[in-house]
């Protein structure tokens, strides 16, 4: 019985691992199946004999004991959450067995709303497997002997990460020397382009190898990878890279332009609210076709007395190229001229967008006038003169 | 090597003009009343009549028209010296003139409607009072500069006070009166006014050949016998600064008669008018309280000049807000700045209001800045961002482009 | 401008956060102005956030990036637009001054600059120093070992040595005042800021003997 359980639960511990072994191998190499499953078939094809025949050691027990009731443990965790759901299901009406997670936050959103700030706080449901993370499954079969090589490096999974990197760097190596002596070229239109995307973070690379890694460590993931992708060759092996890369999000298309609004004299305009910067709010209008008229709380540019925050204003209008074509009217409040002054400038700037061309609005989100500016002031801390600054020492 | 020494030769010069003129413009500041010659000292030889679409010829004021609207005229070196040279012109316009080596003013809408006023107005009718207001640095005294100008030029005794609150806010000293009894008198300021009316007027004077209607007693020794001339009144308040203050009230009263009897026609000119109105100053009396301006003895002469009850004459006065001080400074409309007092005072009155640059004065201006090297960065649109930050504000226009 | 040109590697790399407790993620890169960015591929750019524009960049014709950095080292106490003031006056100051001259003379009326930010740029370029002497003890001994200077610390010492000049003079004088004479003279070549800088590499040269020490 126990060793049918057990061998379930390497199954399924390792079920994550397996999948985005198969998700990322289109066609699985033989050096990718070598990789990914860390010791789980050995295991299920080993055990019947093995265990009949040794004896089983104090620590092989202790944790066959621990595997089996953690693995009750997510068993009850399952039933419980296929019955909550079934629950939930009914009580929104829906079928049972189409009802999806999205459905169950939304019911749970529904039936048990919350106020509270932080949303890790708030009610939730999910299967068990995404509450409780995945644990290692045993990487030893009965009679206590390691099944990777590396086992005794602690972090098996990572040294092989590396040594993998490594194997196909030196095939890269390998093939661009060949090419070379040959006379070949490498075929520009196959290169790869990596600007749209990004190395996995620690955090998601300690994920993927279900093992802690050292900052120091993931450093040498990355400079490893690094000399991999600087190869030539590099779309060679873009399976094996893409599997350690995450895609980045286009920055000037992930916020939506809105549609201008046409006002009583047939004018466009748009209106952005909750511009903030330091402690000022303002609300800024801007309509097309105008002669560069400014009006701040009712008032024109003397508004603001200093230099310096005028320039801001202006800033977004004379680099967009709208100056004088435009018409700005703004209310704030809060704060004082300097952080008034940069709400006007984010407001003016995002409105402006309705009216500039695509490539207009990248060049400001480079400029940084997109950009919501989220510094505060640094706040006082006690035994402190400031922020930073120390009392003055004093012996006695 | 030789054209490297001429050049340190140069910059030497410079550099020891420049400790001297940073002094001379500081006493400029401090004392500008005080001393008669001051003027800035012209550089250069006669510039080269250049005629520029933004200049004009026409240096008469009495001769300019809607034509010449948003055109520099230049005020020649001998008249801005015999009108300005006491004070007249704000300091930083006054440095931009020696910069520039020319005095040039632009002709704009308020002074070319207030000279066609006064050019219409009927003189044996009670002396009408013309008020310049508008906000902070839009040229009212600029304005009132030209319209000096005209009145130099057409035989105009001018009673100027440059700036009214020097003597309510920064007086050079303050003592009690001798004559009345809890007044104060600001003998060097007196005296500081004597000297530039007499700067603005003596060619007038001498040949009007004023006298003095009755005999003033200054004190046992000292009189000035009736039928002096006034050029005698005038150079004993200076010598004697003691008297500076009564000498003023007599002068001023004289002018009043000579005026209504027509053997003269006077212009008053007082910037910052409303300081006159002002709650209180910064002198203090006796016991330590700070002193309202009436009871300084330069007010009441010039009070009594502006009032409606003589003829052959005009007074064109200017409220302005930082006349006042802190508190009194959220409007610079007429009846807010002169208060209930002040405004019966000066009832009924012709108010002319100075605003900011129109689009073809402000062009204008940038193209004279130009022309005399004072903008060296021109990349396309620059005039649209000037024109944005200063708002077309005369003052902050200037203030922008000093760093360019 | 710290503007770091992004190659594919760098934006692979998470870049590392240059300050501690900094509001942004270490991703987001600093602004780019557009002139700037004709150097850098559109491309490479377009996933990197950027981080908000600070209050004292703008491309309006009072911006100058030597300029903004010489109003830093003006500034005391965080008044940045008293610094402001000071630092127009100084450039209204060599402006008049430049303006005197060329009304003064008649000819070769082009060889004056008037453009007063090319006039700070020359002062500072010509007040640059290249190296600078540090102190190594070798053997119990102090040697004044010459060693080169990063761009960056050779255009601080050059505005710095600018702003002391002008400080340490006599007291009566603004600031304003003292900077621009110190500013025209280093334009031109001459002065204590560029005599202290020749000084320097005097001394520098006389002691290269020891310049080994700084790897033994």
């Amino acid at each position: 019985m126990s060793l049918r359980v057990l061998g379930l639960n390497l199954i399924k511990t390792n079920r994550n691992l397996l999948q985005t072994a198969v998700k990322n191998n289109g066609a699985p190499n033989a050096h990718a199946v070598a990789m990914a499953p860390y010791a789980t078939q050995v295991t299920v094809q080993a055990t019947p004999a093995a265990v009949q025949k040794q004896k089983v050691s104090k620590a092989m027990k202790a944790y066959l004991e621990r595997a089996n009731e953690h693995d009750e443990f997510m068993k009850t965790q399952h039933l419980e959450f296929q019955i909550g759901k079934r629950h939930l299901a009914n009580m929104m009406g829906a079928d049972a067995e189409t009802f999806t997670q999205q459905d169950i936050d939304e019911a749970i959103n529904y039936l048990f709303p919350s106020g509270l700030f932080d949303k890790r706080a708030r009610p939730s449901m999910r299967s068990p497997e995404e509450v409780f993370p995945a644990r290692k499954a045993a990487e030893f079969d009965e009679t206590g002997r390691p099944f990777h090589s590396m086992f005794y490096t602690g972090k098996p999974n990572y040294f092989q990460l590396l040594h993998d990197i490594v194997t196909e760097t030196n095939k890269l190596n390998d093939l661009e020397e060949r090419m070379l002596r040959r006379g070949n070229k490498p075929d520009e239109n196959q290169k790869l382009e990596m600007a749209g995307s990004q190395l996995l973070r620690k955090e998601q690379l300690e994920r993927v190898l279900v093992e802690h890694i050292a900052d120091i460590e993931y450093q040498n993931f990355t400079s490893a990878m690094e000399r991999l992708i600087i190869s030539p060759y590099a779309y060679k092996s873009k399976a094996f890279i893409e599997r350690f890369l995450k895609p980045l999000i286009d920055q000037s298309k992930q916020l939506e332009v809105p549609k201008p609004k046409i006002d009583e004299q047939g004018r466009q305009y748009v209106t952005t609210y909750e511009c903030l910067r330091k402690t000022a709010r303002a609300d800024v209008t801007v309509r097309l076709p105008g002669t560069g008229k400014i009006t701040i709380n009712g008032q024109d540019i003397s508004y603001f007395s200093l230099e310096e925050c005028r320039e801001q204003l202006l800033f977004p209008l004379s680099y967009s190229k709208m100056l004088g074509k435009v018409d700005v009217e703004a209310n704030v409040e809060g704060g004082g001229p300097s952080g008034q002054a940069g709400a006007i400038r984010w407001g003016i700037a995002m409105s402006l967008r309705s009216f500039v061309d695509q490539e207009m609005i990248e060049t400001m989100r480079l400029a940084g006038l997109l950009t919501r500016d989220y510094r505060r002031r640094e706040r006082k801390k006690f035994g402190q003169e400031g922020a930073r600054r120390k009392y003055t020492w004093k012996k006695r | 090597m030789k054209m490297l020494r001429k050049q340190f030769v140069n910059l030497s010069r410079v550099s020891t003009h420049l400790p001297r003129n940073v002094l001379a413009s500081r006493a400029a500041s401090r004392g500008a009343e005080m001393s008669t010659n001051v003027a800035p000292a012209e550089t250069a030889t006669a510039p080269p009549p250049v005629i520029n679409e933004f200049r004009t010829g026409v240096t008469n004021p009495g001769e300019q028209s809607e034509l010449h609207v948003a055109k520099f005229y230049t005020i020649p070196i001998e008249e801005k010296k015999q009108i300005f040279s006491g004070g007249g012109l704000p300091k930083q316009y006054e440095k931009q003139i020696k910069t520039f080596t020319e005095a040039c003013l632009m002709v704009r809408s308020p002074a070319l409607e207030l000279l066609h006023y006064i050019k219409n107005a009927d003189l044996t009718k009670p002396a009408v009072r013309y008020v310049l207001y508008g906000d902070n640095g839009v040229g009212k005294t600029l304005t009132m500069a030209h319209v000096l100008h005209y009145g130099a030029l057409n035989d105009f005794l001018l009673v100027h006070v440059p700036w009214a609150p020097n003597w309510m806010k920064r007086p050079k000293e303050a003592a009690n009166s001798a004559s009345q009894e809890g007044f104060i008198d600001l003998p060097f300021d007196a005296a500081a006014w004597l000297i530039h009316f007499k700067a603005q007027n003596s060619k007038l004077l001498q040949r009007l050949q004023l006298k003095t209607s009755k005999e003033y007693v200054w004190s046992k020794r000292e009189s000035t016998p009736a039928g002096a001339t006034l050029i005698e009144l005038v150079e004993h308040g200076i010598a004697r600064i003691k008297y500076a203050s009564e000498t003023t009230a007599a002068l001023i009263s004289e002018l009043k008669q000579l005026a209504t009897a027509g053997q003269c026609k006077i212009m008053v000119a007082i910037d910052g008018y409303n300081a006159f109105f002002h709650p209180i100053t910064r002198i203090f009396s006796d016991n330590k309280q700070r002193v309202s301006p009436d009871r300084i003895t330069l007010t009441q002469p010039f009070l009594d000049i502006t009032s409606y009850d003589w003829t052959n004459g005009v007074c064109v006065l200017s409220v302005d807000k930082i006349a006042m001080t802190e508190g009194y400074m959220s409007s610079y409309m007429p009846r807010y700045l002169l208060g209930k007092e002040g405004f019966e005072h000066l009832d009924p009155f012709v108010p002319v209001h100075v605003g900011n640059y129109t689009d073809k004065e402000f062009i204008s201006y940038i193209n004279y800045y130009l022309d005399r090297h004072w903008i060296s960065k021109t990349q396309p649109g620059f005039e649209e961002q000037l024109k944005f930050l200063s708002n077309m504000n005369p003052y902050t226009l200037m203030r922008l482009v000093r760093g360019l | 401008m710290g503007f770091v040109p992004y190659t594919t590697l760098s934006s692979l790399r998470t870049l590392k956060c240059c300050r501690l407790m900094s509001m942004y993620p270490p991703h987001f890169a600093e602004p780019i102005l557009k002139k700037d960015s004709e150097i850098i591929n559109k491309k490479d750019v377009s996933h990197v956030p950027i981080k908000a524009a600070p209050n004292d960049l703008s491309d309006s014709i009072f911006y100058g990036v030597l300029k903004n950095k010489l109003l830093k080292y003006i500034t005391k106490k965080g008044n940045g637009s008293l610094a402001k003031q000071l630092l127009t006056d100084t450039l209204e100051t060599i402006k008049r001054t430049q303006i005197e001259r060329l009304n003064l003379i008649n000819a070769e009326k082009e060889n004056v600059i008037i453009d007063t930010e090319r006039i700070l740029v020359n002062a500072i370029e010509n007040s640059r120093p290249l190296l600078q002497l540090s102190e190594i003890k070798r053997g119990g001994v102090k040697y004044q070992v010459p060693i080169p200077l990063t761009e960056k610390k050779s255009y601080f010492l050059a505005m710095k040595w600018l702003l002391d000049a002008a400080r340490e003079k006599d007291r009566k004088v603004h600031l304003p005042d003292k900077l621009a004479w110190e500013i025209l003279d280093a334009a031109h070549g001459q002065g204590r800021v560029i005599k202290k800088k020749d000084d320097l590499h005097r001394q520098c040269e006389s002691n290269r003997a020891y310049a080994h020490y700084r790897w033994s």
